[in-house]
């Protein structure tokens, strides 16, 4: 440890880890918890019945069928389109373009476009679904406000195009984190260092790129961190737009995880479908832990 | 400042959760929003006169199955609980309910119970819980499309081709969902029920019970059969072959307003549902007149598949039901609350205003019961009915079901659909409790 | 203090996509004011606050002090905690810590609904199947991403200014309270409201824990809109929803007002 030049810290080391100490504990209930859930992948466990009391275990079995069995695949492929249109793309780049141009506005215009994307952030999931399957609906606002007045036969948009509907529908739902968070980073990039750069003649989209995107970079990593982790996991949504169909179509694996553990009522499947994803996410999350490195 | 304050009402708040420990009551109940307007009169009755306090926890329809499973497995749930019919099995094996038999000796009102409804609230032969009502299923047909496309009313198909047939013609003839035959997951329980268990009880004979999904004398799952087999192909001719019925309405949202929304736009021709249809098809609180809803549409039975020896039409109910935990410390008080509820004049009352079908004779042979044309009619439906297999395990194979039909929708060929849902059985039950029609 | 003005473009640019934005919420809007709501998009005949009055009869005070009292001790708690751990975790150079806090968070991928059964039975053996356990419920499963945004914002402030302050003689309490945690605002008010959010819309933990009905927050209320037979009451639910989100994003704007002040009042000269 080299803390010798922080003497409030090295002296007050005690206190520290005493600050530490009731994460730790919750923590440690985390821990114990997810290593049920790990456990439980290499189980028949079920959720009801006989075999929720007098489960075995059954080795790979359960990751075995991940592959041998229709679904799996077919699932992730779906997720990955989604997870990358609705979260990488959708709110991560735009909550960052808001949050950059609305940045030190304290216009009107700022607190109109904020309880806008709030209130998408903030309506219970249910009634977000209720109200995207209304809006891309037959009798829909799209097809009654753009299709039927160019003349054109009204589309059935959530049948015709589910993935891209729900893939719209959670941006809109999500983007108030990606916005919040950046909002909030962008504020710890101190107003001299920008304003410095304005002075050496930088553009707008300079500053942006060269002086605020590598200062607030830790951020950019954990916001793609967290937005991966929660889109892949992320159910409610299309689940009571769709149910995962038509087919399979908006089937991600979240709602195939679902199906699975509860539905069909198989813990020990579904635990081992969530340690998979758990696989996925850690390797992709290795590109995003480099964004964290500092440039040489 | 704002923390502070939100730290005080942390604190406060812990020594408000400390205080607001439920109030000692002798009878707890839980129960779904729904039913309240049948208990909550019942609950009053019970407070009148036995001088008792019942603790009533209502709860949302939504999770009310997980909560339940949840709190008799923990020893938590309250005394007097509902539930759905298709759990008493469940349930009752691993201990969680306590027997009713010996409590309903002594009551006098039991004896009107039809014996076909509780057999699906038993478990090796004993009553665990009380139905509070139950259903029919049949298939429901508009009569303006019906007329577009020339086939006489009242429609009365003997076989599955006719019904195939019509749903030809009214394709033909321009209707959007020409037969709306319940399926995929989406759908859940009623893609089992008003859908494949429908089609399958007329599929084949009943004997060996070749017409079901367990054979119930051994225990074990039917995983291939040639029942199973004419149902799956059903299905591909209504989606896929011949194209009579699209996806979609298995897929809205909401299925419910989608099916209303086709019905009130004259697109709908042959709808597989039940006896709640009658209201529900409408605003289920609020439906048309009786000469109004007799105008738009009508029902016929599920006719059998035609093979020789299959039952000639088929029917299955639900229901949901009133039972006892096992941990309940006074069952005589608990029981009590159940027959307040359950008391000739509160059940006859909702039954009647909710038009619910009536699961005990005193009230269905009742002037004001049989003076409903639609409640006496179906009702005769429920003389030949059966339940779903309510052994443990049925949710499982019940969504395995949801998903061959899911995946029929989708256009994989029904042999390839067998094989998989056969499979899946074995996953789940082992080679040894899964057998083979041929 | 300068505010940028955002050019026309932009101005042109923002006002569209509030309007995109925003058109969905006519459906909302329309079914909430219509006494006679189906759910379907359509101008109401009749305008009236019927399904408003519908929405707050019943449990709905009561629900509603249920859910501020699990949302902002949810938020409250995770913050606190959080803030004494993520501390010490920026500053002391711990070797691995970045992967440790990078682990758990991925970890939370596991489905809380996985762990639902053995979470239930140890409050049950606890005496925590109330408020105050979903509230410490909520805490644990936030706790991973509470953890690595508050250290990532304490990472952003400079060590020099501790330092000053120590020079000048300034206890270790003094410093988090008067350096750290004002320079740190914003971001403890994105992970406090992030708490608060997620705490808010939480229906199933309360569902269960719940003992008596008195104890049920909002997000369980909603469910009243939802009958048997999949038969769903739109003017409550749209009505409801409006009622539900409204505190939430009041709560937003109570905030914000703490995050744009950003530096103001901090002596901030490197």
């Amino acid at each position: 440890m080299k803390n010798q030049a922080n003497p409030w810290l090295t002296s007050n080391l005690w206190v520290l880890g005493l600050g530490m100490l009731p994460a730790i504990l919750l923590i440690g209930i985390l821990l114990y918890f997810t290593a049920w859930a790990f456990a439980f992948s290499f189980t028949d466990l079920a959720l009801v019945g006989r075999k929720s009391v007098e489960w075995s275990w059954v080795g790979l079995e359960n990751f075995e069928r991940l592959f041998t069995r229709r679904g799996f695949l077919e699932s992730l492929w779906t997720t990955v389109i989604f997870v990358f249109f609705s979260a990488i793309v959708g709110q991560s780049v735009l909550g960052f373009l808001l949050a950059a141009a609305l940045r030190g506005s304290r216009s009107m215009l700022r607190s109109v476009v904020e309880v806008c994307i709030m209130l998408g952030w903030l309506l219970p999931d249910i009634v977000a679904a209720f109200l995207w399957s209304a809006t891309t609906a037959q009798t829909g606002l799209i097809n009654q406000l753009i299709i039927t007045p160019l003349g054109l036969p009204p589309v059935n948009f959530i049948n015709d195009y589910a993935l891209p509907v729900v893939t719209i529908a959670n941006i809109w739902k999500g983007t108030a984190w990606s916005y919040l968070l950046f909002s909030a980073a962008l504020d710890s990039v101190s107003r001299e260092v920008v304003e410095a750069a304005k002075v050496d003649g930088a553009t707008p989209l300079q500053r942006i790129w060269l002086v605020q995107l590598p200062i607030i970079r830790p951020h950019i990593a954990t916001n793609m961190l967290f937005i991966t982790i929660w889109t892949f996991t992320y159910f409610p949504l299309i689940f009571a737009m769709t149910g995962g169909g038509p087919g399979r179509q908006t089937e991600t694996l979240a709602v195939f995880l679902y199906n699975q553990s509860f539905a069909r009522g198989n813990l020990g499947f579904g635990s081992a479908i969530s340690v998979a994803m758990l696989a996925i996410v850690g390797f992709l999350s290795l590109f995003y832990l480099r964004l964290l490195r500092e440039p040489k | 400042m704002l923390k502070k304050v939100l730290l005080g009402s942390v604190a406060a708040l812990a020594m408000t959760s400390a205080l607001s420990a439920p109030a000692r009551a002798e009878v707890s109940f839980m129960y779904a929003e729904w039913i309240a307007a049948l208990v909550e009169p019942g609950i009053e009755a019970f407070e009148a006169e036995t001088g008792e306090t019942v603790n009533a926890i209502k709860l949302p329809g939504q999770g009310y199955d997980q909560r339940i499973a949840l709190d008799l497995s923990a020893g938590t749930a309250a005394d007097v609980n509902l539930m759905d019919s298709f759990m008493v099995s469940e349930l009752a094996s691993a201990g969680y309910l306590h027997p009713l038999d010996e409590l309903l000796a002594g009551w006098d009102q039991f004896q009107y119970y039809m014996p076909g409804l509780l057999e699906v609230a038993s478990y090796q032969g004993q009553v665990y819980a009380l139905p509070t009502d139950t259903d029919v299923r049949m298939l429901w047909y508009d009569l303006s499309n019906f007329e577009k496309a020339g086939i006489p009313t009242p429609w009365e198909p003997k076989t599955w081709d006719d019904v195939l047939d019509a749903a030809q013609k009214l394709k033909d003839a321009g209707v959007r969902y020409p037969f709306q035959l319940p399926a995929g997951t989406k759908q859940a329980e009623a893609a089992t029920m008003q859908g494949v268990y429908m089609a399958l009880l007329g599929a084949d004979v009943p004997e060996g019970d070749r017409n079901r999904l367990l054979n119930r004398e051994t225990g074990q799952w039917i995983g291939d059969s040639p029942a199973l087999r004419r149902t799956f192909d059903l299905f591909h001719q209504v989606y896929v072959e011949r194209e009579l019925n699209t996806a979609e309405l298995n897929y809205a949202t909401d299925i419910g307003a989608a099916v209303r929304a086709a019905l009130a736009a004259d697109e709908l021709g042959i709808l597989a549902s039940g006896s709640w249809e009658d209201a529900c098809l409408w605003d289920c609180n609020n439906p048309p007149s009786r000469e109004e809803r007799d105008a738009t549409v009508a029902w016929t039975p599920w006719p059998g598949s035609g093979v020789e020896g299959a039952k000639t039409t088929t029917n299955i109910s639900g229901g949901w039901t009133i039972g006892i935990n096992a941990n309940a410390a006074d069952k005589d008080m608990a029981f009590k609350l159940i027959t307040s509820i359950f008391d000739e004049g509160n059940f006859k009352a909702w039954t009647l205003a909710n038009h619910r079908m009536a699961v005990r004779t005193d009230i269905s042979e009742s002037p004001e019961y049989t003076a409903d044309p639609f409640l006496a009619e179906a009702t005769k439906l429920a003389a030949d009915t059966t339940g779903r297999d309510t052994v443990p395990g049925y949710q499982t194979v019940s969504a395995l079901i949801q998903q061959a039909t899911a995946d029929i929708l989708d256009g994989v060929p029904p042999d390839e659909v067998v094989q998989e849902y056969h499979d899946a059985l074995v996953d789940e039950f082992g080679e040894e409790n899964v057998v083979t029609y041929e | 203090m300068e505010s940028t003005q955002p050019s026309r473009l932009t101005a042109i640019a923002l006002t569209f996509m509030a309007v995109i934005w925003v058109s969905p919420f006519s459906w909302l809007i329309l079914n909430a004011f219509n006494p006679l709501s189906t759910g379907q998009l359509e101008i109401p005949s009749v305008v009236g606050l019927d399904n408003f009055g519908e929405a707050i009869s019943g449990n709905a005070g009561r629900q509603f002090v249920n859910s501020m009292l699990i949302a902002a001790g949810t938020a409250t708690l995770s913050v606190v905690v959080g803030i004494s751990a993520a501390y010490p975790l920026s500053r002391l150079k711990i070797p691995g810590r970045n992967a440790f806090l990078w682990a758990l968070v991925l970890l939370r991928m596991l489905p809380a609904a996985g762990v639902l059964v053995p979470l239930y039975f140890t409050a049950q053996r606890t005496g925590l199947l109330n408020q105050l356990g979903v509230i410490i419920a909520l805490t644990i499963l936030n706790l991973p991403f509470t953890l690595l945004l508050l250290k990532n914002f304490f990472d952003t402030v400079p060590i020099e200014l501790e330092e000053a302050a120590y020079v000048e003689g300034a206890s270790l309490f003094q410093i988090v309270t008067r350096i750290v945690l004002p320079m740190s605002r914003a971001g403890i008010a994105v992970v406090w409201f992030f708490s608060f959010t997620g705490a808010w819309n939480e229906f199933l933990l309360p569902l269960i824990f719940a003992r008596v009905q008195d104890a049920f927050p909002m997000s369980v209320g909603l469910y009243a809109a939802f009958g048997q037979q999949g038969a769903i009451n739109y003017g409550f639910l749209t009505a409801f929803s409006i009622i539900y989100a409204a505190p939430a994003v009041g709560v937003y704007f109570l905030l914000r007002r703490n995050m744009n002040t950003g530096f103001a009042g901090v002596g901030v000269k490197g």
